[in-house]
């Protein structure tokens, strides 16, 4: 293992423990605030309500926004994909020589698509007016490190000698990860958990 | 420091203060999981009726979550200027009041479009909160809250006056039904329901005929349904409001309290109060929609449908739709008692506002925004052609019947109660 290769090992080790503790502080944190429980009893199914914010209430044919901003909608769907299988394939590199070739090869197309979404994404948020009036440092900054760990992963993916490249670009998004926008990837289960609770129980979602 | 920059800071410690205390789990994933990718934009009817950046739900929240920022996250204190965290000043305040309350129905419908789920109208409530403890609440959303709470403090003041207009009440009620047997029960104690109406004649005479027919043991509330305080964000005055009903329930002994047609006192009574008082209410609530729905399935009620001959549409409340769950019964009833009934598309869950929800239909001063924000609306009710239509909600009702004569839509604006009450056989 040459010196670049454990500077790698370590930035990635690094970035994983902040990324852990920054999670279990996030979740520590949004666990202490209070929860107003709903005691008025049920007309509906709060089970069948959160299945549905995780099944249906995400299909895009449900959806109105979905419909008018459909390639925004796909784009976001297969970047978040790709970025979620990465996140996988991240923790399976250890065994990279071991993963198949034609397999390697599927999840580069997967993380080249993505990162040519990520770049989309700076596109769409500097061409639409509103969403560069309401875009922070961290919008951008967020955005390229995602789309350069995907690039990175494609690379690697094809080219197992760039693993140690991923690896670095990983540690520093995952380190990044708990304070900036990424953090929403948490929240995203919580919202639908919530969205699901409620209106499931009142019978909304029906 | 000068006298008024101490009361600025205090405005502002008490808008801190607030934030931090109503900032629940609901909330606080609400104002972390948007992203800012603007697929929400169009599901607004503000922006609908008037695109530009301040009718984009995500603008608006993204105002409250600036403030946030600021106050309450400590990676946006750190570093303000890479997070969007924003310095408030008394200014801002007044600004974020002002979109709070005039610039969103509360309606819900951005959060059924978003990808995430992003409850604005949540962020909104929490705003309007925090306006109002810190002296930015609307005056007359004020008034009309305080003058409810009078009513309960004055109570044997409003009882002589109460008892007198059920008299004149109870008249009509005996013409329409030509029985000099048909009443309007008050004080009756062990009725099945306490019926509990607006101000206004046309939410007692047409349930009251309704109840006569049905044979229904139930009495009269001397209060209205409506609880202005929860447009205000003010949980001790929204509490103070429901709690008079709530008592009079339980003084009666009534197993069910039966709420009009009305789409926030119903969704405060029936699924936020339990959360204000943090028990369950000791009686059954319901709307009388779903009265209506189970007195025609079990065939207490001979009705016609071609009584109502006309066109009729149908509104779906925000409150009492997608907010309280009550769907399909209107549609129930209505089917029951009108010849012909149209769909407005998109209805139900993606239904549009009207435009009037949350309080706006009270200020003069928002009469321009709101028969602006209703043009969708206006534009759903002329596409169906219809000629009557139906809303179970007074302030839709009457944001309606402004939207048929601003945009010269030709319609007459009913409730479920009264089509219901024309049809009976």
């Amino acid at each position: 293992m040459s010196t670049f290769d454990m500077v790698a090992v370590g930035v990635v080790l690094a970035g994983a423990f902040v990324f852990i503790a920054g999670l279990i502080a996030i979740l520590v944190t949004a666990q202490r605030r209070p929860y107003g429980t709903e005691l008025a009893p049920i007309k509906g199914s709060p089970s069948r309500g959160v299945l549905w914010a995780f099944t249906l209430g995400l299909a895009p044919w449900a959806k109105e926004s979905a419909r008018i901003h459909w390639l925004a909608y796909i784009r976001g769907a297969i970047f978040h994909i790709a970025i979620f299988v990465g996140a996988a394939y991240l923790i399976a590199t250890p065994w990279l020589a071991q993963i198949p070739e034609p397999l390697r090869l599927v999840l580069a197309v997967l993380f080249g698509i993505g990162a040519l979404l990520g770049l989309a994404g700076f596109w769409i948020r500097l061409a639409d007016p509103i969403m560069r009036f309401l875009s922070t440092p961290d919008d951008y900054f967020a955005l390229a490190l995602t789309t350069l760990f995907l690039a990175s992963a494609a690379i690697s993916a094809y080219t197992i000698e760039y693993l140690p490249a991923f690896w670095i670009i990983s540690g520093i998004t995952l380190a990044y990860a708990p304070f900036g926008k990424l953090r929403h990837f948490i929240y995203f289960f919580y919202v639908r958990v919530f969205l699901g609770l409620t209106f499931g129980r009142r019978s909304v979602l029906e | 420091m000068t006298s008024t920059a101490v009361t600025e800071q205090n405005k502002m410690d008490l808008a801190r203060e607030m934030l931090a205390k109503l900032v629940d789990r609901r909330v606080l994933a609400a104002l972390e999981v948007c992203v800012r990718c603007g697929i929400c934009t169009e599901s607004c009817h503000y922006y609908r009726s008037n695109p530009k950046l301040e009718h984009t739900p995500y603008y608006r929240a993204e105002q409250v979550r600036r403030v946030y920022r600021q106050f309450l996250d400590p990676v946006g204190r750190a570093f303000p200027g890479w997070f969007g965290a924003k310095a408030t000043a008394d200014e801002a305040l007044s600004k974020l009041a002002e979109t709070a309350f005039a610039s969103c129905t509360l309606c819900h419908r951005c959060t059924f479009e978003c990808p995430f789920g992003v409850e604005t109208a949540e962020i909104m409530r929490v705003m309007r909160s925090v306006a109002t403890a810190t002296g930015y609440g609307p005056e007359m959303l004020i008034e009309i809250a305080g003058a409810a709470i009078a009513k309960e403090e004055n109570a044997d003041l409003f009882r002589e006056i109460f008892l007198e207009q059920v008299k004149e009440l109870e008249k009509e009620v005996q013409d329409s039904l030509g029985s000099s047997k048909a009443k309007i029960p008050v004080d009756q104690k062990g009725a099945r329901f306490l019926y509990v109406p607006l101000a206004g004649a046309h939410t007692i005479i047409p349930q009251a005929i309704i109840f006569n027919v049905a044979k229904e043991s139930w009495t009269l509330s001397m209060f209205d349904t409506a609880n202005y305080a929860v447009f205000l964000g003010d949980a001790e005055k929204a509490k103070r409001i429901a709690m008079r009903i709530i008592k009079e329930a339980e003084a009666l002994k009534a197993q069910e309290m039966i709420i009009t047609e009305c789409g926030h006192g119903y969704t405060a009574m029936r699924w936020e109060a339990p959360k204000w008082f943090g028990r369950p209410l000791p009686f059954r609530v319901r709307n009388i929609i779903e009265v209506l729905d189970e007195y025609i399935r079990d065939g207490k009620l001979q009705l016609n449908p071609s009584t109502n001959g006309e066109p009729v549409t149908y509104h779906d409340s925000c409150n009492l739709g997608r907010k309280g769950g009550l769907l399909e019964e209107p549609r129930r009833v209505i089917k029951a008692v009108v010849g012909d009934f149209r769909e407005m598309t998109p209805n139900r869950l993606h239904s549009y506002c009207c435009g009037a929800g949350s309080g706006l239909v009270t200020a003069p001063e928002w009469t321009d925004i709101r028969l602006e924000a209703g043009k969708l609306k206006s534009d759903q009710i002329r596409q169906t052609g219809a000629k009557i239509v139906v809303t179970s909600c007074d302030n839709c009702r009457f944001q309606i019947g402004e939207l048929s004569e601003h945009y010269g839509l030709n319609t007459e604006v009913t409730s479920i109660s009264e089509l219901t009450a024309k049809a009976l056989v």
